[in-house]
C-alpha cells in the first residue's frame, strides 16, 4: 500500500490550540494511516505544547521576514517533491497562488481542500473570479462538513464535494472509553465563546428559565468558555431577575486545560448548542463521545449531529426560545431516553465521526483520484 | 464603429477602414418597387424597400451606438436581406443571446414587418434551455450571439430549430471561437469588420446532420444510456457484496470507480435532471461502499455500514429508475 508524503499549510499562521482541531487532526489521522511523513508548515506564533500529542509530525517554521502565504508559496516551490498530498483548510483566496504553484510543479500530486464553511460563507465565494475558480479546479478532493452543505455545493459548483464531518480522533480521548452513564449528573452543558452573536448564549439562559418551573428534579446549567463583557452584564441582570435560578447556573470562564473540560463532558447528560450559525462544531463531537445527548438549533450540521433527530433533538428556529425550552424540558424529563441515548450517540459517533475511519475513506478517495488521472 | 448610409450605399467605417455592406441595385425602376409588389402599389407613393433599409440602418446607428455589437447587427441585416426578400411569405426568425429588449431586435422586427406584416422575430431568454423550447425546424433564420453561450451543444440545438435551407447567423466580438465548432465554421461564410464577426451558415443536409449528432438531445440520450448501463452493473455488484458472494479483490474499487463516473455523468446532465439530488445520491452511495469496504477489513466490524449500504443503494437505484426509466 502506497505511503504518502503529507503536508498541511494553513492560510494563516497556526496557533497551538489549532493543532488539536480538524485542520490538523484529520491530516494527522491520514498520516497515521497512510503517511510516510507529515509536516505542518506555518509561521510560528508562540509555543506549541500540543505538538507533543502528534507523534511523528514535523512543525516547519516559515521565515518571519515574509508574509505567511508568500513564505508558504516559496516553501512549496522548493519542496514540492517532498509533498505527495497537500492539505488545505478553507476555500480562501490566499491559497490560490499556493495551489497553482504546487500543481504546476507536481501535476501528479493531490490537493485535498477541507472547506470549513457554512452555507452563508459558501454562498459568498467569488465564483465569478477566474483565479478562484481555477483554484477550485486545482483541488482534487474537496470536502465539506455537513450534508446540507454538500447538497447545496453540488448545485452551486456542479462538481463532486465529499462529506467529511468534523470528527474525533479517539486516541486523544482515552477517558471517553471509560465513562459510564451512572457517572453523569443532571447537568446541561454548553461550551463556546459566550456572548458572541454566533453562539446565541442568552437564548439558552431564557430557555432554561422557561423550563425551570416544570423540572421535576433540579438540573444545573453550566456555561463553559470565555465571556464577553456584554454577556456578563446580561447574565448578572438575569440572575437578579430570577434569583431562584441563579444558584443553578454556573459560568466557568475560559477553560484552557482539556482535562477540566472533559470532566464537564463526563458529568453532563445534555449538551446544548443554541447557536445562530455553525458549520460543524468541534464541541459537538467532543460532547457526543462522552455520551451527552445533544439539543441544537437548526444549524447546518443539526441533522448530521442528531442522525436526523434520532440521537438528539433539534429546535430549528434560532430565535424560538419557547420551542428550544420545550425540547430541553422534554429531554430533561425523559431519563430512559437519555440513558439509552448515552450508548446510541456514542455508537453513532464511532461509526461516522471517527477520524481514523474518515481517514480510511480519504485514502480511498486519494487512490481514486490517482487512478482517474492515470486513465486520462 | 459607424454606419454610413447614402442614397446608394450602406457601409461600416472604423479607424479609417471601410466595409461596404450593400449597394442599391441599379435596376431602372427599382426606386418604384414598394414592399408589396401588387399592381396597385406601383401607382401609390409607398416607401421603397431600399429607403426602409437605409432607415433601419440609421436606427441601428442611433439606438445602438454604444453597443459593441453594432457592426454585427449591420452585418446580420445585410445577410438577412436576401432571405427576407426571397419570397412573399411571412418569415419566423429567432434571436438568442442578447437581452430580449435589445433595440437591434426591434429594428430588425420593424424591417421584417415592413416587408410582410406576418413576419416575426422572437427573442429568447439568455438561458440555452430556451432553445429547447422551440419546435425543431420552426424558424427561417436564427440569430445567435456566440459570446453568450459558446457551448457547441447549444449551437447545434439552435441549428436544429432552423428549417432546411434556413440560416444560422452566429455573431461574436471575440477573437477566438470554440475549436469544437471548427467543422461548422468551415462551412460558413465569414464576414468580419473591426471586432465584429458574423458566420452565416446555411442549414443544408451536412450541417443538419452535424447538429443532430452534436446537439443536446443526442448528448442527453447517450449520457442517460451510459448512466443506466452503469447503474445496472453497479446493482449486480452491490447485491453480490450484500449477499457475501465471492468477489474479486478489486470489486469494491470497481464499484466506487463506476459510482465516481456516474456522479460525473450526472453532473454533466445536471441542468436536465428532474431530481437534482441524484449526483449527491451517487456520492452518498460511493461513501457507503467505501465505508462498508473499510469496515469489513476491520476485526470488529459494525453492522451499521451494511444497513447504510442497503439503504443508500435503494435510494440511489430508485432515483435512477424514476429519472431515466419511469
Amino acid at each position: 500500500m502506497r505511503k504518502y508524503k503529507m503536508c498541511m499549510i494553513p492560510a494563516y499562521s497556526l496557533e497551538n490550540v489549532q493543532l488539536l482541531k480538524d485542520r490538523v487532526i484529520l491530516p494527522y489521522a491520514c498520516y497515521r494511516l497512510f503517511g510516510e511523513c507529515f509536516s505542518i508548515v506555518t509561521h510560528i506564533t508562540g509555543d506549541y505544547p500540543y505538538l507533543s500529542y502528534l507523534e511523528g509530525a514535523d512543525l516547519i517554521p516559515l521565515p518571519k521576514d515574509r508574509p505567511h502565504m508568500d513564505a508558504a508559496v516559496s516553501y512549496v516551490s522548493g519542496h514540492s517533491q517532498d509533498i505527495d498530498l497537500l492539505f488545505l483548510f478553507g476555500a480562501r483566496g490566499e491559497y490560490m497562488e499556493l495551489a497553482r504553484t504546487y500543481k504546476s510543479l507536481r501535476p501528479d500530486g493531490v490537493i485535498y481542500l477541507k472547506l470549513d464553511t457554512n452555507i452563508d460563507w459558501a454562498n459568498a465565494y467569488p465564483l465569478h473570479d477566474k483565479n478562484f475558480s481555477a483554484f477550485l479546479e486545482d483541488c482534487d478532493i474537496i470536502s465539506c462538513e455537513t450534508r446540507r452543505l454538500q447538497s447545496f455545493l453540488y448545485k452551486k459548483w456542479l462538481r463532486p464535494v465529499e462529506y467529511i464531518p468534523n470528527g474525533v480522533y479517539y486516541p486523544l480521548y482515552p477517558e471517553a472509553d471509560e465513562i459510564q452513564f451512572s457517572d453523569k449528573e443532571n447537568m446541561i452543558l454548553t461550551v463556546g465563546r459566550l456572548g458572541t452573536a454566533q453562539k446565541n448564549s442568552m437564548m439558552l439562559l431564557y430557555a432554561y428559565a422557561l423550563a425551570f418551573p416544570a423540572l421535576k428534579e433540579p438540573w444545573e446549567l453550566v456555561l463553559a468558555g470565555s465571556v464577553t463583557p456584554e454577556f456578563q452584564a446580561e447574565y448578572d441582570r438575569f440572575c437578579k431577575e430570577f434569583p431562584p435560578l441563579a444558584t443553578h447556573i454556573h459560568l466557568t470562564g475560559h477553560i484552557s486545560d482539556k482535562q477540566t473540560l472533559y470532566q464537564y463532558y463526563k458529568k453532563a447528560k445534555i449538551f446544548a448548542l443554541p447557536s445562530r450559525a455553525e458549520g460543524s462544531p468541534n464541541v459537538f463531537s467532543e460532547a457526543a463521545i462522552f455520551g451527552c445527548t445533544v439539543i441544537t438549533t437548526g444549524v447546518d450540521a443539526a441533522l448530521d449531529m442528531t442522525d436526523n433527530g434520532r440521537v438528539g433533538r433539534i429546535s430549528p428556529n434560532t430565535a424560538d426560545v419557547k420551542g428550544f425550552s420545550g425540547e430541553l424540558l422534554s429531554l430533561c424529563q425523559d431519563a430512559d431516553y437519555l440513558a439509552c441515548n448515552f450508548h446510541e450517540i456514542r455508537t453513532y459517533m464511532r461509526a461516522y465521526f471517527d477520524y481514523e475511519r474518515l481517514a480510511d475513506r480519504l485514502r480511498n478517495l486519494v487512490g481514486l483520484q490517482e487512478m482517474k488521472r492515470r486513465r486520462s | 464603429m459607424k454606419i454610413i448610409t447614402t442614397d446608394t450605399s450602406i457601409s461600416l467605417e472604423e479607424s479609417g477602414q471601410n466595409f461596404t455592406l450593400l449597394e442599391k441595385p441599379t435596376l431602372p425602376d427599382y426606386s418604384n418597387v414598394t414592399k408589396r409588389p401588387y399592381f396597385s402599389f406601383y401607382y401609390s407613393e409607398g416607401e421603397t424597400i431600399w429607403r426602409r433599409l437605409l432607415s433601419s440602418m440609421a436606427k441601428f446607428r442611433d439606438f445602438c451606438q454604444d453597443d459593441p455589437y453594432l457592426g454585427c447587427y449591420a452585418l446580420i441585416l445585410r445577410r438577412l436581406y436576401p432571405l427576407l426578400l426571397s419570397d412573399n411569405r411571412a418569415k419566423n426568425l429567432t434571436a438568442y443571446g442578447a437581452d430580449t429588449d435589445c433595440m437591434a431586435y426591434r429594428v430588425i422586427q420593424d424591417f421584417m414587418t415592413f416587408l410582410h406584416t406576418g413576419s416575426a422575430l422572437t427573442a429568447l431568454a439568455r438561458s440555452p434551455f430556451s432553445l429547447m423550447a422551440l419546435s425543431p425546424g420552426s424558424c427561417s433564420a436564427l440569430l445567435y450571439r456566440l459570446d453568450t453561450c459558446p457551448a457547441p451543444a447549444a449551437v447545434c440545438d439552435a441549428i436544429n430549430r432552423i428549417k432546411p435551407g434556413g440560416l444560422l447567423l452566429l455573431y461574436t466580438i471575440k477573437e477566438t471561437v470554440p475549436v469544437e465548432l471548427a467543422p461548422l465554421f468551415s462551412k460558413a461564410v465569414k464576414d468580419s469588420f473591426g471586432p465584429c464577426t458574423l458566420y452565416t451558415l446555411t442549414a443544408d443536409e451536412a450541417v443538419l446532420d452535424f447538429a443532430r449528432e452534436n446537439g443536446s438531445e443526442a448528448f442527453i440520450l447517450a449520457r442517460a444510456s451510459e448512466i443506466t448501463r452503469r447503474a445496472e452493473d453497479l446493482h449486480s455488484l452491490i447485491q453480490a457484496m450484500l449477499v457475501g458472494a465471492a468477489l474479486s479483490e478489486d470489486a469494491y474499487f470497481i464499484a466506487v470507480t463506476i459510482l465516481q463516473q456516474t456522479e460525473e455523468l450526472l453532473l454533466s446532465l445536471y441542468d436536465y435532471l428532474e431530481n437534482d439530488e441524484l449526483p449527491v445520491h451517487a456520492n452518498v452511495l460511493k461513501e457507503a461502499v467505501l465505508n462498508y469496504e473499510a469496515e469489513i477489513r476491520r476485526p470488529s466490524s459494525l453492522t451499521v455500514y451494511r444497513e447504510k449500504l442497503i439503504q443508500k443503494s435503494e435510494i440511489f437505484f430508485a432515483a435512477v429508475e424514476q429519472e431515466f426509466l419511469a
